[in-house]
């Protein structure tokens, strides 16, 4: 297990691709790991304290990172714990394993996720479970589940897996859904728009597009896009 | 005085007929130069001891530069995330098929490629086109203005009016500081603009009393007696459906009867993309057969591939209709930009699936067409980006070059291929004269630049330096090996300038931007009044219409 | 002869039928918004740093040593200057790894993120002059914003098959009642925010889905929507110009996607072409050329020695918001005046270098300050027009200020000499 304090205030982001692997390797190569500050690549222990407790594939994040960027990227398996807020494209690819953000989440969350699961306990920003912009397919599989509230662009592209949000979100939920399920427990405001499969529960306020048909099921469309997915309210 | 003596290379100069030879070449302020005109003790010496040297390659037909393909990159973020180089020395280079101008620039200088051509130019963003050749580093350069539906044109071939089509064709050069006459889809983007498109060479384009024939045919006549360098460069109609190599025959068979002692009277493009026959996708088959026969039994016209990579591409052309065809075939997104009254545009991005029997039958085309017809007549590309980058002609050449590469590859293809091309049962494999004759001194004669493709003195001294030895290695057998050096040159030289060793860049240089001025063989007065009357058309004035040479780095005008 | 042709370079419409008159510094055929651009105003009277008059050299060097040291340099702005010094910023920012943004990223980047989820099927403006006989304000106010761009492209302007405003439709989409809406043939009111949804209704009503649309949709009703639809599909050749009405406000990007989806059905009955009203002179330059020079129009970082694009994080906005730069080079914009107050702090706490030829509210929290010439009127070099059509904007006057290609020009090879 490898738990890593942030040294000082950071006067910019950090981007570091950091993943539980890193916790199996040796103390020296932690240290030494570089990351961005900026343009300025630095070593790891130029930027957080360093603790080592044992081989196995934890790494808790004490502390605010909500200035580190890019937390998690691609990992496959282990743990991530992260005692407060945590910065922009955490979780992005993500293939197994799981992350825990006990603060908030940035923009980003979970982007073009293959597997694994993520659960942030306070709110997540823009673009959660999203594709990066001009590729044709989002989140294909894996959970993010979300206490609190999230903003807008909500699991676009989606073809797999599911999103979970105990809050309100905000306008494009499931834009050009073609699989998977996202369900909100508050409310939210566009939802649906070209949606080609794939299925949408909730619970609070939303607004459709006026592009659904309304059967015994629920809301089937867009059919502007012939789709077959489903809005239901629970 | 900078000056280079290469040494014990092995030679292949097709123009000036050698073949295989151990010789020297020397360079001397950029221009290649007989032994006694240099002091050997003050030349840098390149030991190209029993490796292949070569003219540069030069790539006659590539979207390179312009609106077309900048909006090309903005809409495609998901091919620009691909990084090629990290900014140090020299600057950062992104792309996967799509790149930026300086990628551009160094892609094609590690190739050995010195000179690069941006296919199809809409005249009233000449400038634009301009900017970003200018921002393309290492290479010559030149564009080929769009002329088969601009409406002076269609104008005065309406009234059949070849003297005043003439004039205008030195005047768009001039004001374009373009390099020839192009002409894409003649007809059938003016017809997009009602919706439409043309079928055959004898449909009326609308608003105008002209067909497809007589655009090509009047634009051919007056390119001929106005003695332009380069020919007419056509793009054909019909492009993409099933059915169309007849159109295409019909079209190279509108050059019969004119004649030209320097060079083809008509050099048609990709024609891959219009050599299909059957009448749907489904029973489509390739229709290269009676185009090569075609083309090799006629002395005054030349093609060029426009051979599919699979992987990744962007369809890219001014050949409007067209795009919205393929976007309504692939669902997928689509640019359009309709210019003034002078033509359009379109963009879709694509793949090419080896399984797919499409795209694989695609590809069988277009090496049917390097490998039938005559190696005086065919020059390698991939109509960058349509069917692909041009950072894989090695891949083409060594197809070429080997049955054996062949047979390996169409084992990976879709079976369609069996049936639907006489790929398979090709035997022929080129020379690796016949290759650089087919990427240097054939793109350079078409063109009608007597100092490039070639290594006699008094040409431009880009040279390319290859790390086989070309008596020694069997392009039958050996394609691994000369795939990988063809891919990265061991140097690359322009202007006599070491630009690229073994496929790194070593120093930064700005190309020439080559145009035709052909106003001294005409009266531009005499086209003033139609010139004024349709600008009342255009959304610019006509003073500001137009491209000085001070905005140009390095014009270097042709004057006709 | 004082009285010079010249491109008038302040609002999208790039009008180049204008003149100058040199000696008594005033414009001529220009509307009101050219006229006050090309009238004497302010200038920033010497290069200062702190306050202090020093020589250009110096206050480029200074310039150059804060960006170098910095560990995120934002460059901002671009919108109002000449293709050849946006080149060079692009090309500094490269070189010392920091930011790239320009002003669209306050008003039509969303339509750039549209063009890459789905294209643009447009057309310059000469086409619509020539051809268009139905034409679509959505969310744009042109009598407002761009007051000749009617007379010279898409309301009266006489074209080769549409010979007047008599042969066109004007039809303004909008939230309340405009200039445009009132010489308009047709005025739709759609509640604010509400745009995206009455796209998504036009599309399917065209594509003969309208039994599924509801009485209602975004305060529009439904016949109004049929009506329209019918007006669109009868068209011969339609065009929509869309402005920050549906940019700026609810929905955004995917107001503009939406748009555009549209615009390429329709394209399947009859000819249609969509495009931006884009505001300043050549934010379509500050956009093309750091596309063609390193792939995306905005929001660029090369912290890492590469381009990356990320809207969210590296616009101007976003990156002060975030606290995430150490430094700000303006030029040719002011940002104090126009962002939302918390990126504005940050503006405050960071070292600002400005390059303008007048001061505004940024000059007051400059720390570099550089003058410099105008373009259109003392500096030369290509600007695009708001449909990218490429012209080349004059220098008709002498002046003792550096163009910003010479400012830009200069700080960057000092650059590569600090670094060696």
């Amino acid at each position: 297990m490898l738990i890593l304090k942030p040294k000082i205030d950071f006067t910019v982001t950090v981007e570091a691709e950091i993943t539980p692997e890193l916790a199996t390797k040796e103390i020296r190569e932690i240290e030494n790991l570089k990351i961005y500050y900026g343009n300025n690549v630095v070593k790891l222990n130029d930027l957080f304290e360093i603790k080592k407790e044992g081989d196995d594939k934890r790494l808790i994040l004490d502390g605010d990172f909500s200035r580190v960027k890019w937390i998690g990227y691609g990992m496959t398996d282990g743990e991530i714990i992260i005692k407060g807020n945590v910065g922009t494209h955490c979780g992005s690819n993500m293939k197994g394993g799981r992350i825990v953000i006990e603060g908030d989440a940035d923009d980003w969350l979970g982007a073009e996720m293959k597997g694994g699961e993520i659960i942030v306990k306070g709110n997540a920003a823009n673009l959660v479970g999203c594709a990066y912009y001009g590729n044709l397919v989002g989140m294909t599989n894996g959970k993010i589940f979300i206490e609190g509230n999230a903003g807008s662009y909500i699991g676009e592209k989606m073809n797999g897996g599911e999103i979970e949000i105990k809050g309100n979100a905000g306008d494009f939920i499931g834009t050009e859904m073609k699989g998977g399920s996202i369900t909100i427990h508050g409310s939210c405001g566009f939802v649906g728009g070209d949606m080609k499969g794939g299925e949408i529960k909730i619970k609070g306020e939303f607004e459709l597009v006026p592009t659904f048909k309304l059967t015994e099921d629920g809301w089937v469309g867009d059919v502007n896009v012939k789709g077959e997915g489903k809005i239901k309210k629970f | 005085m900078h000056m280079l003596h290469i040494k014990n290379g092995i030679v292949i100069d097709p123009k000036n007929k050698i073949s295989k030879e151990k010789m020297d070449i020397f360079v001397k302020n950029g221009k290649i130069v007989s032994e006694d005109e240099i002091k050997k003790d003050e030349c840098k010496v390149i030991d190209a001891t029993n490796k292949l040297v070569v003219a540069g390659g030069v790539d006659m037909h590539a979207h390179i530069a312009g609106s077309k393909i900048n909006t090309g990159r903005t809409m495609r973020p998901e091919e620009m995330r691909v990084v090629r180089t990290i900014a140090n020395k020299f600057r950062a280079t992104v792309g996967r098929v799509l790149l930026t101008s300086p990628a551009i620039g160094y892609e094609y200088i590690k190739m050995g490629y010195t000179s690069a051509f941006e296919a199809a130019q809409p005249p009233i963003g000449a400038l634009h086109t301009h900017e970003e050749l200018d921002s393309i580093p290492m290479v010559d350069k030149a564009a080929l203005p769009v002329f088969g539906n601009w409406h002076f044109v269609l104008k005065f071939v309406q009234e059949n009016n070849l003297e005043k089509l003439k004039t205008f064709i030195a005047w768009a050069l001039e004001r374009t500081k373009g390099f020839g006459v192009k002409v894409v889809n003649p007809g059938g983007v003016e017809a997009w603009m009602y919706g439409g498109n043309v079928k055959n060479l004898d449909d009326q384009v609308p608003s105008f009393n002209v067909t497809p024939r007589e655009i090509i045919l009047s634009l051919i006549k007056a390119t001929e007696e106005l003695n332009l360098n380069h020919s007419v460069h056509i793009h054909c109609n019909n492009l993409g459906i099933p059915g169309n190599y007849q159109t295409t025959i019909e079209t190279i068979k509108l050059a019969k009867g004119f004649e030209n002692d320097k060079r083809q009277v008509l050099h048609v493009t990709h024609v891959q993309f219009n050599a299909y026959a059957g009448d749907s996708w489904r029973n489509v088959s390739s229709g290269v057969e009676e185009i090569a026969k075609t083309v090799n039994a006629m002395d005054n016209v030349t093609i060029d591939v426009g051979q599919p990579i699979f992987g990744h591409a962007t369809a890219m052309t001014g050949d409007a209709p067209f795009q919205f065809t393929l976007h309504k075939l692939l669902g997928a997104k689509w640019s359009n930009k309709d210019s003034e009254v002078e033509g359009g545009a379109g963009i879709v991005p694509l793949v090419y699936l080896p399984k797919n029997p499409v795209h694989a039958l695609q590809w069988a085309i277009g090496l049917e067409l390097g490998l039938l017809v005559d190696s005086n007549k065919v020059v390698v590309t991939t109509d960058y980006p349509n069917g692909g980058p041009f950072t894989e002609y090695p891949y083409i050449m060594t197809m070429l070059m080997s049955k054996k590469m062949r047979e390996a590859e169409l084992q990976k293809v879709s079976p369609y291929v069996q049936k639907a091309s006489s790929l398979p049962s090709i035997d022929t494999e080129k020379t690796l004269d016949e290759i650089v004759h087919m990427t240097r001194s054939l793109p350079a004669r078409i063109l009608g630049l007597p100092n490039k493709g070639h290594l006699g003195i008094g040409a431009d001294a880009d040279i390319a330096i290859y790390n086989f030895n070309p008596l020694e290695v069997d392009p039958s057998n050996d394609f691994e090996i000369i795939y990988r050096s063809l891919k990265s040159a061991m140097y690359t030289i322009k202007d006599g300038k070491i630009l690229a060793k073994d496929g790194e860049i070593v120093q930064e240089h700005w190309g020439k931007t080559y145009w035709v001025d052909a106003t001294g063989k005409v009266d531009l007065e005499s086209i003033s009044n139609e010139i004024e009357e349709y600008f009342g058309y255009y959304s610019v004035e006509v003073r500001n219409y137009g491209v000085e040479e001070e905005w140009i780095k390095r014009p270097e005008r042709i004057v006709i | 002869m004082a009285l010079k042709d010249v491109i008038c370079t302040f609002c999208g419409s790039v009008c180049d039928d204008v003149q100058f008159d040199t000696e008594n510094y005033k414009g001529k055929k220009f509307c009101k918004l050219g006229s006050s651009k090309f009238s004497k105003k302010e200038r920033i009277k010497s290069p200062t740093i702190e306050g202090r008059e020093v020589s250009y050299e110096e206050a480029i060097n200074k310039a150059a040593e804060i960006l170098v040291e910095s560990k995120k340099p934002l460059l901002y702005g671009w919108a109002s200057t000449v293709n050849e010094a946006i080149r060079l910023g692009v090309i500094l920012a490269e070189k010392v790894r920091g930011v790239y943004d320009q002003s669209a990223s306050v008003c039509h980047a969303p339509g750039t993120l549209a063009v890459i989820e789905e294209g643009l099927p447009g057309g310059t403006l000469g086409s619509v002059k020539n051809r268009a006989d139905v034409v679509i304000f959505w969310g744009s106010n042109p009598m407002e914003a761009h007051p000749r761009h009617g007379l010279r492209y898409s309301i009266s302007a006489k074209g080769l098959l549409v010979k007047g405003r008599k042969d066109r439709k004007i039809i303004v989409v909008d939230v309340r009642p405009t200039t445009t809406s009132r010489l308009a043939d047709i005025f739709v009111q759609v509640s604010p925010g509400y745009d995206y949804l009455v796209l998504s209704a036009l599309r399917a009503i065209i594509s003969g889905n309208a039994d599924v649309v509801p009485e209602m949709v975004g305060g529009v009703k439904k016949d109004t929507l049929l009506e329209l639809a019918e007006i669109m599909k009868k068209a011969k050749y339609g065009a929509i110009f869309y402005g920050l009405g549906i940019t700026q406000s609810r929905g955004r990007d995917r107001n503009i996607e939406n748009a555009i989806k549209l615009v390429q059905l329709l394209n399947r009955i009859t000819r249609w072409v969509i495009w931006p009203m884009r505001g300043h002179y050549n934010v379509v330059g500050a956009g093309e050329v750091p596309a063609w020079e390193v792939g995306y129009q905005y929001a660029i970082d090369f912290s890492r020695g590469y381009p990356r694009f990320f809207p969210n994080e590296f616009t101007a906005v976003e990156v002060l918001r975030r606290k995430d730069c150490d430094s700000a080079l303006i030029i040719a914009s002011d940002p104090v005046a126009h962002f939302p107050k918390d990126a504005v702090k940050h503006l405050k706490e960071i070292p600002v270098i400005q390059i303008d030829p007048h001061p505004n509210m940024t000059t007051l929290v400059a720390n570099v300050i550089i003058p410099s010439a105008i373009a259109g009127l003392e500096a030369d070099g290509t600007v695009y027009r708001m449909d990218c059509v490429p012209l080349r904007v004059k220098k008709v006057l002498d002046s003792p200020f550096w163009s910003d290609e010479k400012i830009i020009g200069e700080i960057l090879r000092r650059v590569e000499e600090l670094k060696g």
